[in-house]
């Protein structure tokens, strides 16, 4: 093992590699600290100590972008323009024919669905700015019940001040899309995937010696075994899978045979990974949204509606949001399954290159056995991940901590996901020189 | 030279902050929008999101040529310029209120 690590910086290449990647997440974590003009630093700040723990409305979004958000920095929207354009750009093959083709194209499709990602990012960038500015500006950023400091956040009120401040978080989210294609492009791993994790896990340190402060060391031991169980259990469902066996028939093509060998379609238990989780909880947020919009002026009596939803439909403590949240991640695992793996797609291929499953005839049967086998793995995955998506919301409000704590829901699941493929990468690179990898 | 900077009235001191601020807004303003353009110029490398989290190994097709390479140089150049006007509002903002 830890000649294999020394292997590593021994190969001039991975080194190379390894290290421009590292270079370029010491960049973005920079970025995360730079206040965007006309933000008063002091004061946000101030803000921030004082609400430590307390549940705003841009928890989530907050963790994605590694606690630059709710700092207003350069980079304050993070990754997370990108993902929500992709997922869009995705769900748009089902309505839009003319993307299901450009889908099917191949690489030069393929490129031109990237494009449109891009410029879909850009513009949601755009809006997403807009929004947490205007946020800001009204003081409700860090709640309803922030004190002065926190609803007097920028400096600058006039008309060109947000708008400056609105351009140059745009171009920090395209910095940021650009440092993670460059990342995909020369570095190790997948450059979007890995400025997420670090996002994610520069947050640990923080919520860790928070909970070690609030609650004691014994509850911070505990919670570390609960989080070294969970990574354990979540490594172990990531990487088990079906194999449906597929021989391949004997052909020869002039002097040369091909095919005549085994292999398998690995079908995963979790093929989903964590998008699921990440549209359930951002579905979700829409009802807090909603009421926070309706928020009665002081002294006035709220809604009926609004009371309501603040009552049973924001917390994770409340029985009704955490069956919703359970419900939700099922269906939409199910239904992202369904998009990305095409049961009819793989028998034609099968069909064509002369493969077949024993036992089942090729072309529609193949492709019903199929189906019938995903549908039937895909259901412990859904309730694993609706599971590991409520570990947080049950345990820690057992503890007491804080629910958006670090250990368990999507956070887990994307540092494991993205650790995994990344170390994975890193040992096929290994591999092509010498017999050993990393991993045994 | 540094009573002759001392001397000069509080007034004109200001000024001078003010014009270099306003020259940073609108430097910040220009860079902004053009490194958005040019990183939308950039051939999309991302692989889209099934390969995000945990797909397929994405191929890397076509080496960058020239112009890429170019591209490449212009945007590093123009995100230096970008975040060190950033920080110099930032600095001049941070005193124009701690004074």
């Amino acid at each position: 093992m830890f000649s294999a690590i020394a292997r590593i910086f021994r190969t001039p290449d991975l080194r190379k590699k390894i290290g421009f990647t590292l270079g370029i997440i010491a960049l973005f974590r920079l970025g995360s600290f730079i206040p965007a003009p006309f933000v008063d630093f002091g004061n946000v700040q101030l803000c921030l100590a004082a609400n430590q723990g307390t549940s705003g409305l841009y928890e989530l979004v907050n963790l994605f972008s590694g606690g630059a958000l709710l700092q207003l920095s350069v980079f304050a929207l993070g990754i997370m323009p990108y993902i929500t354009a992709s997922i869009i750009v995705q769900l748009l093959r089902v309505v839009i024919p003319h993307f299901d083709t450009l889908y099917k194209e191949g690489a030069s499709g393929q490129s031109t669905l990237t494009q449109y990602t891009r410029y879909l990012t850009i513009a949601l960038g755009i809006l997403q700015s807009t929004t947490l500015i205007t946020v800001a500006r009204s003081g409700a950023l860090f709640g309803t019940s922030a004190s002065t400091e926190c609803t007097q956040l920028i400096t600058n009120d006039a008309w060109y001040a947000i708008m400056l401040m609105v351009i140059t978080m745009t171009a920090g989210t395209g910095v940021i899309m650009w440092m993670g294609e460059l990342v995909t492009e020369r570095g190790v791993g997948n450059g979007m995937s890995l400025l997420i994790f670090t996002s994610i896990a520069a947050l640990f340190p923080g919520s860790l010696s928070a909970i070690g402060q609030q609650q004691g060391a014994d509850t911070l031991i505990i919670v570390l075994i609960v989080g070294v169980l969970v990574v354990a259990g979540v490594v172990f469902v990531e990487q088990s899978q079906r194999r449906v066996p597929v021989q391949y028939a004997k052909r020869m093509v002039g002097r040369r045979t091909y095919g005549g060998n085994n292999t398998y379609i690995p079908i995963k238990v979790n093929m989903a990974g964590v998008i699921p989780v990440i549209f359930a909880s951002s579905l979700l947020y829409l009802p807090a949204l909603l009421a926070q919009f309706n928020q009665p002026a002081a002294g006035q009596e709220a809604p009926a509606w609004v009371v309501w939803i603040s009552n049973n439909l924001t917390g994770g403590d409340q029985p009704l949001y955490m069956a919703m949240y359970f419900l939700l991640i099922i269906g939409f695992t199910y239904f992202y399954v369904a998009i990305t793996f095409n049961p009819e797609e793989v028998a034609d291929n099968m069909k064509k290159y002369g493969g077949f499953i024993p036992g089942i005839r090729a072309g529609r049967p193949t492709a019903e056995y199929l189906d019938f086998v995903l549908t039937r793995i895909t259901l412990p995955g859904s309730i694993y991940l609706g599971l590991i998506a409520l570990i947080p919301l049950i345990a820690f409000s057992v503890i007491g901590a804080d629910q958006n704590f670090p250990f368990g829901g999507a956070s887990i699941l994307i540092v494991v996901g993205v650790g995994l493929e990344t170390v994975k990468q890193i040992d096929s690179q290994l591999q092509q020189r010498h017999y050993e990898g990393l991993l045994k | 030279m540094v009573w002759a900077l001392e001397s000069r009235p509080p007034c004109f001191e200001r000024f001078r902050v003010e014009i270099l601020q306003v020259v940073m807004q609108v430097l910040v303003g220009i860079t902004s929008l053009l490194l958005t353009m040019l990183i939308l110029l950039h051939k999309g490398r991302g692989g889209g999101l099934s390969d995000m989290f945990g797909g397929g190994v994405t191929s890397n097709l076509g080496a960058s040529g020239v112009a890429e390479r170019n591209l490449n140089r212009i945007t590093i150049i123009l995100g230096l310029l970008w975040i060190s006007c950033i920080v110099v509002l930032g600095l001049i903002t941070k005193f124009d209120t701690g004074a």
